[in-house]
């Protein structure tokens, strides 16, 4: 019923004993304490709060076991700004407003990191459809998109 | 309490001004690097993990319960039903979320007794050391019911032979009320003798039945509550609410705590609310009442699927509504009689049926009708209850109303536009038919913005071409007067709670500011806006400022961030504080420095108080601030040390935002997909404190507004089976199915009734949303004669009308 | 919320280790896990609620998109990310990347597999219809060593249905060489932008030289009967020309008509049909133009 793993969650070691049923984003939560990963979907995985990296994919963490993610390395949002210093990404969305209850924006700010690696100079109609798998309720994604593109602007 | 306030603007030095001014929001540097504190990010040491069970059926009797096996999972640690907690917990009714209208509450605790009247009701709760197991528990808990009648709709609620959703009622109207016509059945038989003579006699009489779906602003955080309990302190609940004040008056009736032993503390981040986190509901109730009696402490974290079941289920109401004008367009007369659907009823403080209540009285809008017969019926059914969302009832009146013009428009071939134009109010303030005050502002000034911005003869030449090309765009439109906080004056008869704005600011001896009020914000950015207020008064940096929340413990009383309460009336109380606090450093300082000289001889600003009469006089902000709280010896007479007040704020009239849209679609006839090409707003908002702030509220409002009405609904099936409980379902907006929204307030007008002349903004947004595109849509196909009154406006609603359309054309 | 108890977790590196942990359970008492974007809402829903899970994530030999035998070989664990970025589906399997490139979102996209979406075969599903319409086949290999291939259209059933024996495993999908001068493409609809289809329709269209329609294929997803083909709009095709927009019309409105659809809170019967006619149109049209260019080739 319980499995050891060991997971890297923004670069520092877990090893724990879990329940195989304990989700990825439990692990992160609770087990790690970094609650800056949400959940705001039940079981159908939609609303995309739960966005971290899997070796440098966003993935949804609360589609997946804990167990699944052993031997794997993790990043939340809590990994994006380095020895203090925010992202490009992080300090577009402050500029640009593109957060209002902040419930959505770790897991777009997840979700925008690795889309942007992969598609650094994309056009409005790219960034909207790259957000499809996260629901943001306050702010029209208007901002979102804004800061979005800055940010790909601003990356070089 | 205050009237106008003069803000002396001009002799602000220029780095002072704050209020106006693009500020970063404070609030993000946390919620970007996933250090927000949400409900769920709080533990308690022991916490138990509290998860309900919930009816299957829409309308049952319970007739047994059998938790035995629940109770044996290892980590269990108790379950409990309504007939356990039936003589523990007071039942609502309780006096502070009664509203002082006459309408029938329903009896009700917060787990279902005797019987279940909705899919989703709470009917008992287990709680557990692990929140798996939980889960667990709850699926052995055995529920045997025996399945009654159930009521499907509004429709069939007050049919004589409906089964009663509440037994020991006549039947299943909780709520009726006239509104207009005064106050007496005389005075009404009168005023609708007379609509109906104006109808009668009208040259033009568009007549039409709306029906609005099920739908609300669901937030993407669901609620929770978790409690403490000590028997020498009493009860610590943190609870995703917008009102926390109320909920704690409420929570120490029902449970019998005194008031001042029981603390309620919204959390300093929450997920949204937008209404929904406003009323006072079961589940809280429950897990405090478990709190104290396990004496541990005990949390209930909401699923998406409780959520989507039991909460977020709004506007559902039909309007017959008849709309008589002259054959130029000038509305004469109006009658609408609406039905809502109210599901079971049982809902604290809003038992919701305030809503359609207010949007019937918000019927009139921005529009000047003083003829009008307005009467709502609010039918029980055996649904979930209405929980308030955002455009709090009006949301299908709005609809309503902008439909009807637009087919005015059509009947006498004059622009949708010019109709709107000749009968919006021209003369502030005004009351409408209703009685309800609408206090300034300047609404041709508004719509002209918007439709200058639109250049609407250019896009109705692009049309015409458009057509002859056989493609089909359209323009439509729509308009809010919006509630701009909630007076005393409405809120006491309506819901028995105060209006005002609170605040208290408190400086301390470094020259920094700590304010404290009573709301509960979900995402508007008061830690920002409030801090630019206050440093705007000062003279400071709103770094210096510090805005706590939420904390019934430590903020003075506030009804809660409901109806834009927070740009009209808590900022305004911050604004009368600061003010009370720099007349006393003024009286101070000219003591000091034996000046003969009044507060207003006093100019705060880039951190320096200096007297206007010579300005080498002029002290630090700082120097007072601590001579006045450290050293306060050589006073003068009367005055004390200390710089903390606290003040209220009652707007001298009740205040409303006006806003109008406008909404381009193109449609493809052959399937009825279309998309929204453009949408541009153009609002009052008074005097802009932040302006990304206010910018960002209207793109989401309208974009909510946008996926209520295009994607959302609540579905219940011919059994009573709710069929829309997860986000695969209950469909919201993605990014990729909504344009930016183009949005101007350039002109506004300052608010006459408040300090900075704010004007709160963000509750009706969404209101004005449906109209603006159905009659977008239904003037683009003009041609084809298609008329769209219902929603949700759906492709293939536009697909099968757009068939009968042609089909009737092919026979004629 | 959350899955009910699972006692075993098996992350198997081989297809040899991933059948011999399937081998050591009892019937039905095991599953495999893919990306698990669907099957995680089942496990987590409750609906299924597997006693051992056998994951498949690292199994090497599943992964990958190959050249074989003149045609094309996707291993199960493919995932939709790597198949809607491969570009040597182009022209006759386009399809496949019309249909990848719109699954869900992309996170979904990351993790889930064309393997995963076969064998669960869920009733509003891309891959089921597209494998269907570009005639593939899906090769199976069991616990007691026994490989067999079928066609898609026989190993996808009913919704949740497939002809997958318990003690099997999903290995790769098989397109056969791509006849020259075809072309394929995938679309769907939903209420909202890549939402799960309400309808979902492929189309593959080989031409000959005198640029008609020689051989077609047509497949609907979206339905309650399970993904099927349309021979009734692949017949109306036949020697159709490429710019022959009314008769294309009329083959879509033939699919139309022949296919057995329901009605449910999306869409009533009538517009299900009306969907599949402008789909189908639409499809067809763009495999036409892709066999076209292919022709050069």
């Amino acid at each position: 019923m319980n499995k050891t793993i060991s997971i890297t969650i923004n670069g520092e070691a877990y090893q724990q004993s879990v329940p195989i049923r304990m989700l990825l984003v439990d692990f992160i939560r609770d087990v790690a304490g970094l609650t800056g990963t949400h959940v705001a979907c039940t079981f159908e995985g939609v609303c995309g709060a739960c966005t971290v990296h899997l070796d440098g994919e966003a993935v949804k963490s609360c589609l997946m076991l804990a167990v699944q993610a052993d031997g794997h390395r993790i990043t939340t949002v809590e990994g994006l700004a380095v020895d203090g210093e925010l992202s490009i990404l992080q300090k577009a969305f402050n500029d640009h407003h593109a957060l209002q209850c902040g419930f959505c924006t770790s897991g777009i700010l997840m979700n925008a990191a690795e889309f942007l690696k992969v598609n650094p100079r994309p056009t409005e109609a790219e960034i909207r459809s790259a957000l499809v798998g996260n629901l943001c309720r306050c702010t029209g994604y208007a901002h979102i998109v804004d800061a979005i593109k800055e940010a790909a602007g601003r990356a070089g | 309490m205050t009237s106008t306030i003069n803000m002396p603007h001009d002799r602000h030095p220029r780095s002072s001004n704050w209020v106006g001014r693009q500020f970063s929001r404070k609030e993000d540097h946390r919620l970007t690097t996933g250090k927000g504190q949400y409900f769920a990010d709080i533990l308690v040491p022991g916490m138990l993990h509290l998860v309900f069970v919930r009816s299957t059926h829409a309308h049952a009797r319970i007739k047994r319960i059998d938790s035995s096996a629940a109770r044996a999972l290892p980590g269990v640690v108790a379950v409990v039903t309504g007939a356990d907690i039936k003589d523990q917990i007071k039942s609502l009714p309780q006096p502070v979320v009664v509203p002082a209208l006459p309408a029938r509450y329903p009896t009700f605790w917060p787990l279902a007794v005797d019987k279940v009247k909705f899919h989703g009701e709470p009917v008992a709760a287990v709680i557990a050391r692990d929140k798996y197991v939980a889960e667990d528990a709850a699926e052995l808990v055995e529920v045997e019911y025996e399945a009654l009648p159930h009521v499907r709709n509004m429709e069939t609620a007050l049919d004589p032979a409906a089964p009663l959703v509440h037994e020991g009622w006549p039947d299943n109207e909780m709520f009726a009320l006239t509104f207009t016509g005064g106050g007496t059945p005389e005075t009404q038989a009168a005023n609708d003798a007379e609509v109906d003579g104006l109808i009668r006699a009208a040259d033009v009489l568009v007549k039409q039945r709306y029906r609005v779906h099920r739908c609300g602003v669901t937030p993407l955080e669901t609620r929770g509550a978790l409690a403490t309990w000590d028997d020498g302190d009493g009860m610590t609940a943190w609870i995703t609410t917008q009102r926390p004040h109320i909920d704690r008056l409420a929570m120490s009736d029902v449970l019998d705590i005194p008031a001042e032993k029981l603390r309620v503390i919204a959390p300093r981040d929450q997920g949204g609310g937008f209404g929904v986190k406003a009323p006072f509901y079961r589940e809280p109730i429950l897990v405090c009442y478990m709190a104290r009696k396990l004496k541990r402490p005990v949390r209930w974290l909401e699923t998406r699927e409780e959520h989507l079941m039991s909460v977020s289920q709004e506007r559902d109401q039909m309007h017959d509504l008849e709309v008589a004008a002259t054959k130029d367009g000038r509305i004469v007369a109006l009658r609408d009689r609406g039905l809502a659907d109210n599901g079971d009823g049982c809902e604290g403080v809003y038992w919701g049926y305030l809503m359609p209540f207010l949007g019937a009285a918000l019927l009139p809008n921005a529009y000047d009708l003083p003829k009008c017969d307005i009467k709502i019926r609010v039918a029980c059914t055996n649904k979930a209850v209405l929980s308030p969302a955002r455009s709090f009832g009006a949301f299908p009146a709005r609809f309503a109303l902008e439909r009807s013009i637009d087919k005015i428009a059509r009947r006498i071939g004059k622009d949708p536009a010019e109709v709107r134009r000749i009968n919006f109010i021209r003369s502030l303030p005004h009351v409408t038919a209703t009685g309800v005050n609408y206090d300034s502002g300047d609404f041709l000034k508004v719509w002209d913005l918007l439709i200058k911005t639109i250049d609407l003869p250019k896009f109705r030449a692009e049309q015409q071409e458009a057509r002859r090309q056989g493609r089909y765009i359209g323009l439509g439109f729509g308009v809010g007067a919006e509630l701009s906080g909630v007076a005393s004056s409405v809120l006491v008869p309506m819901e028995n709670q105060p209006g005002y704005g609170a605040a208290t600011v408190r400086l301390d001896p470094r020259g920094k500011v700590l304010v404290f009020e009573g709301d509960a914000p979900g995402g508007q950015g008061h830690e920002t806006t409030m801090a630019q207020v206050v440093a705007q008064e000062f003279g400071i940096h709103p770094n210096d400022v510090i805005v706590a929340h939420g904390d019934t413990g430590t903020t003075p009383f506030g009804s809660g961030t409901i109806g834009a309460r927070s740009g009209s009336y808590t900022v305004s109380a911050i604004s009368i504080a600061c003010r009370f606090l720099k007349k006393k450093i003024a009286r101070i300082m000219a003591h000091d420095l034996k000046l003969d000289a009044d507060p207003s001889d006093f100019v705060f600003g880039d951190g320096q108080i200096v007297f206007t009469k010579d300005d080498n006089i002029r002290k630090t902000f700082r120097e007072m601030v601590e001579r006045i709280i450290m050293a306060p010896l050589n006073l003068p007479q009367g005055e004390s040390g200390g710089l903390e007040h606290t003040a209220f704020f009652e707007a001298d009239a009740p205040m409303i935002c006006f806003s109008a849209h406008a909404c381009f679609v193109e449609v493809d006839a052959k399937t009825g997909q279309f998309k929204i090409t453009r949408y541009v707003t153009s609002e009052d908002v008074g005097t802009v404190i932040n302006p990304q702030i206010v910018e960002a509220q209207v793109q989401g409002g309208v974009v909510q507004g946008i996926s209520n009405a295009l994607f959302e609904q609540f579905v219940y099936d011919e059994a009573g089976q709710q069929l829309t409980s997860t986000f695969e379902n209950y469909k919201l907006a993605t990014a990729a199915d909504v344009p930016s929204i183009e949005v101007h307030h350039e002109a506004g007008t300052p608010c006459p009734h408040t300090p900075l002349g704010s004007r709160g903004l963000g509750e009706g947004i969404p209101g004005a949303v449906p109209g603006a595109v159905t009659n977008a849509v239904c003037d683009a196909l003009q041609p084809f004669g298609v008329e769209i009154d219902e929603l949700p406006l759906r492709p293939d609603r536009i697909w099968r009308a757009l068939k009968a359309a042609t089909e009737k054309t092919a026979a004629e | 919320m959350y899955p009910a108890p699972i006692e075993n977790y098996v992350a198997p590196a081989t297809v040899q280790e991933a059948l011999k942990a399937l081998g050591g359970q009892a019937a039905g008492e095991a599953h495999f896990i893919a990306g698990g974007q669907s099957l995680m809402q089942a496990i987590k829903s409750r609906l299924i609620s597997p006693r051992t899970l056998i994951d498949l994530q690292h199994v090497a030999e599943l992964k990958g998109i190959s050249a074989e035998a003149g045609g094309v070989r996707i291993g199960a664990m493919t995932r939709y990310r790597s198949i809607a970025g491969e570009e040597r589906l182009n022209g006759a399997y386009e399809a496949l990347r019309d249909a990848a490139s719109h699954v869900g979102d992309r996170q979904v996209r990351n993790r889930g597999t064309i393997g995963g979406s076969l064998c669960w075969n869920y009733l509003a599903a891309c891959m089921p219809p597209t494998c269907i319409g570009l005639g593939a086949s899906v090769e199976l290999l069991d616990t007691k060593g026994e490989k067999r291939t079928l066609p898609a259209e026989e190993f996808l059933r009913g919704p949740l249905e497939t002809a997958r024996k318990e003690n099997e495993i999903l290995l790769a999908v098989v397109l056969p060489g791509a006849p020259a001068r075809s072309g394929s493409a995938y679309k769907k609809w939903g209420l909202v932008t890549d939402a799960l289809p309400v309808v979902g329709v492929c189309a593959f269209v080989q031409i000959g030289d005198d640029g008609r329609c020689r051989r077609a294929r047509l497949a609907v997803g979206g339905l309650a009967t399970g993904p099927r083909r349309s021979k009734a709009g692949e017949e109306a095709l036949a020697g159709v020309a490429a710019k022959d927009a009314e008769a294309i019309a009329a083959a879509a409105d033939r699919a139309a008509a022949s296919t057995e659809v329901q009605a449910d809170m999306w869409a009533d019967a009538s517009y299900r049909k009306a969907l599949i006619s402008t789909l189908a149109r639409e499809v067809v049209s763009t495999a036409f133009a892709r066999a076209q260019a292919r022709r050069a080739a």
